[in-house]
């Protein structure tokens, strides 16, 4: 049977199986004989206790899974005041038995549109008040850039593998995912990696400034619409000073630097603007404190990290779930590749809840800033 | 050994980083200080962080008890930290600077740095020292080209330093230069 068979049919039986995207494809990830739900701070200590051998390098040893936001928060000692939820998971590590590689997808099922009756959490008015506040707080010293987060919601029933499908045919993200198990699935075209460790070595992939490919737009021209906007450059600057201060927390000292700096990186359908972060981890570090040192990331929450997340978590009324929280995986041997859950669908209890987030700093506008954020989220919506 | 009072800030192990060049670093939050460390150090840092020097009582404490006696030296928030116990008012500033890149000059107070040379550093607040404001044997020794806002001081007498703007930022070109000069001045 051929791989692509094989995920046909892995989708058509109830299995869970976990689509990554990898370098030259997808990897599918299957057959799992341990499911781990993590659902505190000691939890996740536990489940990160696991000592790593660097003789075990099958393709299957290794976890994969997500750590949702509030896990994130709590394992940093911050606690969420209570919010609305959907109980969902808080967080869900596999142990896959087969591991295998697919080219692309194509997955054609007979698509039907679904119900496009999306509600929005907050509206432009609300949106504003918030924005005015937290625009307050910058005045004041308290934070110097965060992101207010919406969320769009909907009663519907979707075809997780079809959804994923076309979203990698319009945007192939570097750090796309999918997980699809009995109860929910999960589609995502994440661009970010925030860790990606090999052996000693770490390194995150901040993004800050996205542009849309429209007619003309190239390479050397992004990077030129970039270079000449300040906002886009002051915001940008932040996200890694604060990321090489992550690093520098768990990275020998004088090892950490800034190795691609403001580079245009180019997808199918947009530019990115990115930098490369990286550094050399201390023999005294685990997987624990780098997890805590580099979570939640920074780009997706805004900017000093602690006084942000607080000042966020009590203007919230809704839980972020997923959105904003890792997935990824850390191998045996002691490797890791988490990515920030941005662009992303959660479906559960046949609800689909799309999270998106823009940021304020002191010269943003809350009507763009509100615009974007439906722009965002439009770009998934538009799959139903 | 220099010692690190963080601020719950996100650019503090920046700091830590640039310090390491130059001797041992130890570094805590402000509210887990362990007092026989601060005993030892040859240098206290007051890092940046959040908010106003007022929302810090324990770190205007340890400033009190040990200027004149330790290399105190001050980082935006820690720069505020300091003269806002020498009696300034630390306000809000019309432009903001956060993640900007800026140039400053030296001014004519400086011992340790030459009149005039001009720095291209990365800055990071929304408050500022309100001036004027005079306190003996403490200058301004940088300023905003542009804006003329105090960008760093001197006090050579007790060995009190301060930066508004952050020298462990990879917008600061010359950052290690400056943290070289003022710990061995």
């Amino acid at each position: 049977m051929n791989n692509i068979n094989k995920l046909y049919k892995l989708h058509n039986s109830n299995q869970p199986y976990i689509i990554y995207k990898s370098n030259n494809g997808f990897k599918l990830y299957s057959d799992f004989s341990k499911k781990i739900i993590l659902k505190s701070k000691i939890d996740v200590e536990n489940f990160l206790n696991f000592k790593s051998n660097k003789k075990r390098t099958k393709k299957t040893d290794l976890f994969i899974g997500f750590f949702g936001y509030e896990l994130l928060n709590n394992l940093i000692d911050i606690k969420l005041p209570k919010q609305n939820s959907l109980n969902f998971y808080k967080g869900i590590f596999y142990k896959p038995e087969s591991v295998i590689s697919i080219n692309n997808l194509n997955y054609s099922n007979s698509y039907k549109k679904l119900n496009k009756n999306f509600k929005i959490n907050i509206n432009k008015k609300t949106y504003t008040k918030i924005f005015d506040r937290f625009k307050k707080r910058i005045r004041a010293g308290d934070t110097y850039q965060i992101k207010i987060c919406t969320k769009y919601k909907s009663k519907s029933k979707v075809d997780p593998l079809d959804f994923f499908s076309r979203l990698s045919e319009f945007n192939l993200a570097p750090e796309a995912f999918m997980i699809r198990d009995k109860d929910f699935s999960i589609v995502s075209c994440s661009p970010e990696n925030l860790i990606n460790k090999k052996g000693e070595q770490i390194s995150t992939k901040p993004i800050a400034g996205t542009v849309k490919k429209i007619d003309k737009m190239n390479k050397s021209k992004a990077l030129k619409y970039f270079k000449k906007n300040i906002k886009e450059n002051k915001e940008h600057n932040m996200i890694v000073d604060m990321e090489r201060n992550d690093l520098s927390k768990i990275c020998v000292p004088l090892s950490v630097k800034v190795s691609k700096e403001k580079i245009i990186e180019e997808y199918r359908d947009l530019f990115h603007y990115v930098s490369l972060i990286k550094g050399k981890i201390k023999k005294s570090v685990n997987n624990l404190q780098i997890i805590k040192a580099m979570m939640p990331g920074g780009s997706v929450i805004g900017c000093p990290k602690i006084n942000t997340l607080k000042l966020l978590n009590n203007q919230e009324k809704e839980n972020r779930n997923i959105y904003t929280g890792s997935f990824g995986y850390i191998k045996f041997n002691g490797d890791m590749r988490f990515n920030i859950i941005i662009r992303s669908i959660l479906n559960f209890k046949n609800i689909s809840e799309v999270a998106v987030a823009s940021g304020v700093v002191i010269d943003s506008n809350a009507n763009r800033e509100f615009n974007e954020n439906y722009i965002k989220a439009k770009a998934l919506i538009d799959l139903y | 050994m220099i010692y690190i009072i963080d601020h719950n800030d996100s650019f503090t192990f920046n700091v830590v980083h640039q310090f390491s060049k130059f001797d041992e670093v130890i570094c805590d939050n402000y509210d887990r200080v362990n007092n026989d460390i601060l005993e030892k150090a040859s240098s206290i840092v007051l890092s940046p962080g959040p908010g106003n020097p007022k929302n810090y009582p324990k770190s205007s404490k340890i400033y009190k008890k040990y200027k004149g006696k330790k290399r105190i030296i001050g980082i935006c928030l820690g720069f505020q930290q300091i003269l806002y116990n020498e009696g300034a008012k630390i306000v809000e500033q019309k432009n903001i600077y956060h993640g900007f890149q800026s140039e400053i000059k030296v001014t004519n107070n400086s011992k340790i740095f030459n009149n005039n040379s001009v720095f291209k550093v990365g800055r990071y607040h929304s408050l500022k020292l309100k001036e004027p404001f005079n306190k003996s044997n403490f200058n301004i020794t940088m300023r905003c080209k542009i804006t003329n806002v105090a960008m760093a001081f001197e006090n050579n007498l007790d060995k009190i330093y301060g930066f508004q703007f952050h020298p462990e930022s990879f917008l600061t070109l010359n950052g290690n230069f400056l943290i070289k000069k003022i710990l061995s001045a």
